[in-house]
């Protein structure tokens, strides 16, 4: 069984989605301890490919379907995993503000959480304030990722995090902002948690502001 | 006797893509509007194409017959004429007149006292204005960086306008906030020709707008298209797709994408009133696949420009191609590489507007120096543009046969005449090593800021008549005052 372990860490590194998908449902059916797939199986494989990537020995292109079969994985796995496990890199939910339609570098960001094992939900484009508090209540996630590209757009992002100020659950969610425009300043400033200049490290981040 | 079958090239020449290439990329981009289609976020947009032959699905996505397209894409003007706030500075848009300006918008300048970026605001916008009404290579000025001290950011265009016209006389490329941004700035500029019907005949600028790559367009950018339209103001749609993320990761599919989004545009503005000045654009870049930064820098955001300027001049339109511009933090030596190998590029392919001169840090950084740098660059490649005289005067026989073998060329009348034709670097240094050493071992940098300092300092537009001044400011203050409510 351990050798199939192996075979999944590979699997992932090589991007073979389909292949590190089913590995993962032989091993559950074998009856191995779900814990045991994701650490030795599929965070190992992820930890290499993260490696890889800083040592610009692999390209987005490449983590991303890296990403993929990650994400094939946890599929399987996350129905037998308990509850603990399950949500250990917790959720994450992926917002572009009101009044800007631009959703490239947050939807880059999602698949490169998705691939260090967050459940990320993608709230898409556009979206008004009190939609995104409502979906905050509701899926209770660990992170919350905005994005805005235009200066015209970026209060929006102020704006969001005074609503779940008034919503009074500002304390329950980590806030990380992103977007062309956004610095570090400014994230400070409107109170956010954290800046993610680029996807790999709002991933960063984000799993360093679960770790707390 | 002078001879038969005879060609002169009095240019150089060059081309990206051949006829049938570019045949391709239409056909494909006419299967991607009637196949695929656009998405428009807006209402006006999709009952205008309902009531024609246009099919709306889906809520907003639309498709287009052929048909329509084809009909749409032929009504735009082959040329377009722009007059600066004085009657000093024209540039014809037209094939192959190659018109250099700056970008804008950029969030950022780069402080030159303490040598870190740090927000753009009102100052920026007037210093980067007067530098470029001074600078004899740029032909038109866009804003270089957004202005952010202002109360209210969605009137900023407004108050960017009024710091552009402020220190700067050239015509302009104008980025809005929405419709009624466009139509203040609209109604700014015509002040400036005494009426609606006077501004038509002499534009003062063109409207920059944006749609979403891939294939989306958003309700601003859509309300920008239909005010052109109504009012004939000269109009660039251009598409900012990167490369391998949001268009195909192959250069001709990007060409394909982009083309389609800008048909789409034409077909809109033609169901709301056929003939608006359209100009292609797109700047098509990649995504770089390790910092995921949008290229600024990149060798293939200048062959996509190239091929989408072949593709505009076979379609008879203006054409709004990107140079000068750098992924570097500051004014270093990739920024001089890259700024001189795009310029060159841009250049040559004939293309009507070379924006984003004056770009660092992949587009979020404005720098007031790399203007000074690239006016200098911008001149050396217009000199090799000019190309080969060989008529008799030119070939020399008369002069090389009187000079003779051992003469000199120096002292001869014809020198004197022809030197002149040369370029002559303002900032280049070709001194010996021992001038160099005695005047300070200076660097192009030390040079180019010495330079930018001086022109800061020098150098004032012409003023802005009182009058205008005031009724400026009532437009500008209405503005206020209706988004404060």
């Amino acid at each position: 069984m351990s050798e199939k372990l192996g075979k999944i860490a590979d699997g992932l590194l090589h991007g073979k989605i389909d292949e590190v998908g089913e590995l993962t449902q032989e091993l559950i059916n074998d009856g191995m301890d779900p814990e045991e797939i994701l650490q030795k199986g599929l965070f190992a494989g992820m930890d290499v490919v993260g490696k890889k990537f800083r040592d610009c020995e692999m390209f987005i292109p490449e983590v991303l379907r890296s990403a993929k079969a990650m994400h094939a994985a946890m599929e399987k796995l996350r129905p037998v995993l308990s509850e603990e496990s399950s949500s250990k890199a917790g959720t994450v939910i992926m917002v572009t503000v009101q009044g800007d339609l631009h959703d490239i570098g947050k939807n880059l960001a999602g698949m490169m959480m998705e691939g260090s094992g967050f459940n990320v939900i993608d709230m898409g484009i556009d979206r008004k304030t009190e939609d995104i508090v409502e979906m905050v209540k509701k899926e209770k996630p660990q992170i919350l990722g905005l994005s805005a590209l235009l200066t015209t757009t970026m209060p929006k992002m102020g704006e969001v995090i005074n609503a779940l100020k008034e919503a009074g659950i500002r304390d329950q969610v980590k806030v990380i902002v992103g977007g062309a425009p956004v610095t570090d300043d400014f994230a400070q400033e409107i109170g956010a948690d954290a800046y993610a200049p680029n996807a790999s490290i709002g991933t960063e981040k984000a799993l360093e502001l679960v770790k707390g | 006797m002078p001879k038969i079958n005879q060609t002169i090239q009095t240019t150089p020449k060059f081309r990206v893509l051949s006829e049938n290439q570019i045949e391709m990329i239409y056909s494909a981009a006419l299967d991607v509007i009637q196949r695929t289609g656009a998405r428009f976020h807006h209402d006006e947009a999709l009952e205008l194409f309902k009531n024609r032959e246009a099919v709306v699905s889906d809520g907003n996505l639309v498709r287009v017959p052929i048909s329509l397209v084809e009909k749409a894409i032929k009504c735009h003007p082959r040329k377009i004429n722009l007059t600066g706030r004085t009657e000093k500075y024209k540039i014809k848009l037209e094939k192959d007149v190659v018109n250099f300006g700056t970008g804008s918008d950029l969030p950022f300048t780069y402080d030159r006292e303490t040598g870190e970026r740090r927000r753009t605001n009102y100052n920026d916008v007037v210093n980067a204005a007067r530098i470029v009404d001074f600078l004899p290579n740029l032909d038109f000025f866009m804003s270089h960086g957004i202005v952010q001290d202002v109360p209210n950011p969605q009137v900023y265009d407004r108050h960017q306008f009024m710091a552009m016209l402020k220190g700067c006389t050239k015509p302009m490329v104008l980025t809005s906030v929405d419709g009624d941004g466009l139509k203040d700035l609209w109604k700014m500029a015509s002040l400036f020709r005494g009426g609606e019907k006077e501004y038509r005949l002499e534009p003062m600028f063109v409207t920059y707008i944006e749609p979403i790559s891939p294939l989306k367009n958003d309700k601003t950018a859509v309300e920008k298209l239909l005010f052109s339209a109504e009012k004939g103001i000269p109009c660039m749609y251009t598409p900012c797709p990167s490369s391998g993320a949001t268009a195909p990761a192959t250069m001709a599919g990007m060409l394909v994408q982009s083309l389609s989004e800008t048909m789409m545009a034409s077909v809109l503005t033609y169901l709301k009133n056929p003939g608006m000045p359209l100009i292609m654009g797109g700047v098509t870049t990649v995504l770089d696949m390790i910092t995921t930064s949008y290229s600024y820098g990149a060798p293939e955001l200048s062959l996509a420009s190239a091929a989408n300027t072949d593709i505009s001049k076979w379609l008879g339109l203006p054409m709004f191609s990107t140079g000068g511009c750098t992924d570097a933090k500051v004014l270093d030596e990739q920024a001089a590489i890259e700024s001189a190998t795009s310029n060159f590029y841009a250049y040559l392919s004939g293309a009507s507007l070379v924006h984003d001169v004056g770009y660092i840090d992949s587009g979020v950084n404005a720098s007031l120096e790399s203007l000074v740098m690239n006016d200098e660059i911008i001149g050396m490649i217009r000199q090799m543009g000019k190309g080969i005289n060989t008529e008799d005067e030119y070939l020399a026989l008369e002069l090389i046969d009187k000079i003779g073998p051992g003469g000199e060329y120096l002292t001869h009348e014809h020198t004197l005449q022809h030197y002149k034709e040369w370029f002559q670097p303002r900032l280049q240094d070709r001194s010996d090593y021992e001038t160099w050493v005695r005047e300070g071992k200076k660097t192009m940098n030390d040079r180019i800021k010495e330079e930018t300092e001086r022109i800061l300092k020098e150098h004032q537009p012409e003023p802005i008549d009182d009058n205008i001044q005031k009724e400026l400011q009532q437009i500008i203050d209405a503005a206020e005052k209706r988004h404060s409510k």
